[in-house]
């Protein structure tokens, strides 16, 4: 509870960061989506009840924040929390060393689906196509995925080890030597 | 002089001579090289000196430009002809799929839906979502947005849609129609959410397709979005937005 409640907070600093500060950033540098990278930690660590509220909540503040057209960055979020935790269960995809490289391809599956989606619902809706600039906001987000995940996942531990259990209902054995 | 005299000085003169060119390489290896032990520093120091005057005078230079569009964008607000609410922009879309930001206007300003959004520059956009203290814009290079134009010099009409970044597209403009480079391109006035005659941008290329019958023309946009700072809501459309909106309720009765 004290994760999901933190990790709430920190969806709200991100998006407010990435709107804001990563705009005094040049252009061709663009800014990474710090919102996108929390979604899949979330949905590598946390279970599927919290996990989906969390991505729901994410998906949410972006649309009011910079969606045009309410529901899509819900939707979005929730395909790629959906799609990452199938992979990864019981699969080498959990583990650390692909998680990375998971947010990249995630990251550019998504915009493919994403633009393919609004080409057949309403093509005028998005700008054109920019492989250019696709690949690059994929870098930029694989690069900055980096310290986030090593600080998300260093900041989940911290949480995870803070069990406020009541005293009262600690069953005590019978071991007097233990 | 007698001859004594003279006998001295002839002998103290070569003694002279010899001791001040001596003294004169001594001097000279002084200057060339003991002096230098401290111009090392005195150099860091003078550099240090630089920088920070160069330090100084970028902060000047930013702050004298910045005065200068506040001073522009005060002296629009001024001479508008219509009741401007200037909001500042407060966030930005990062994704580059949706052009839109959030301004620090809202409900409590007497801001609503629909209204349209300038700068001393030309449009901007549209505010298309609000709450008691914030406002969306959507900004008129996006893809959604669609502003009726007129080529200013001939009257030639078309449709303005965004096309992102890259600025504007001036649809059905037919192929006969006579547009140029650096044709200056304004609002049609028609509909009524846009006044005539505001700035929208600069043709910057046009191409005829042997297919169709429109020619596809490229738009500069007049109003820098990758710099917007400071926009002007046009409050005067409230009252025409409140009648468009009753007319919209009463049809539906």
């Amino acid at each position: 509870m004290m994760a999901m409640l933190v990790f709430f907070v920190l969806a709200f600093f991100f998006m407010a960061i990435q709107t804001t500060l990563f705009q005094f950033f040049p252009a061709w540098l663009g800014g990474p989506d710090l919102v996108f990278i929390l979604v899949v930690f979330v949905a590598y660590r946390f279970d599927w009840l919290g996990g989906l509220v969390l991505v729901v909540f994410c998906g949410w503040m972006m649309d009011i924040a910079s969606g045009l057209y309410l529901g899509t960055y819900p939707v979005v979020y929730l395909f790629v929390f959906a799609l990452l935790k199938l992979l990864a269960a019981n699969s080498p995809l959990r583990e650390g060393l692909y998680q990375i490289p998971m947010v990249g391809i995630s990251y550019f599956v998504v915009q493919l689906l994403f633009y393919g989606f609004f080409v057949v619902i309403q093509p005028e809706a998005l700008p054109e196509w920019n492989w250019a600039q696709v690949v690059r906001e994929t870098f930029i987000l694989l690069v900055a995925s980096i310290p986030c995940f090593l600080a998300l996942n260093s900041l989940f531990e911290v949480l995870s080890r803070r069990r406020f259990v009541s005293k009262i209902l600690i069953r005590r054995s019978g071991n007097r030597f233990r | 002089m007698g001859f004594f005299h003279q006998l001295a000085l002839e002998s103290l003169g070569p003694v002279q001579v010899l001791l001040t060119r001596a003294s004169s390489s001594v001097v000279a290896l002084k200057d060339d090289y003991v002096a230098l032990w401290y111009v090392r520093e005195e150099n860091k120091r003078l550099l240090n000196i630089i920088d920070k005057h160069k330090q100084d005078l970028d902060e000047y230079r930013e702050a004298y430009t910045r005065n200068r569009n506040l001073e522009s964008e005060l002296g629009f607000k001024r001479s508008a002809d219509f009741p401007p609410l200037t909001a500042r922009v407060v966030g930005k879309d990062p994704s580059f799929w949706f052009q839109t930001l959030v301004v620090d206007r809202g409900r409590s300003d007497g801001v609503v839906v629909g209204m349209v959004a300038r700068t001393s520059q030309g449009v901007a956009g549209q505010v298309i979502q609000v709450s008691k203290n914030y406002s969306k814009i959507l900004l008129a290079n996006a893809p959604s947005s669609a502003i009726d134009a007129i080529i200013q010099k001939n009257r030639v009409r078309g449709v303005l849609k965004g096309a992102g970044e890259t600025g504007y597209q001036l649809h059905y403009v037919l192929k006969n129609s006579d547009v140029t480079v650096g044709d200056r391109v304004v609002t049609a006035g028609v509909g009524g959410m846009f006044p005539s005659g505001v700035p929208l941008g600069v043709v910057a290329a046009v191409r005829s397709q042997s297919r169709g019958m429109f020619l596809e023309v490229d738009v500069t946009p007049a109003v820098d979005f990758e710099r917007l700072e400071v926009l002007f809501i046009n409050l005067g459309e409230q009252q025409k937005i409140d009648e468009e909106l009753g007319a919209g309720e009463r049809k539906g009765e």
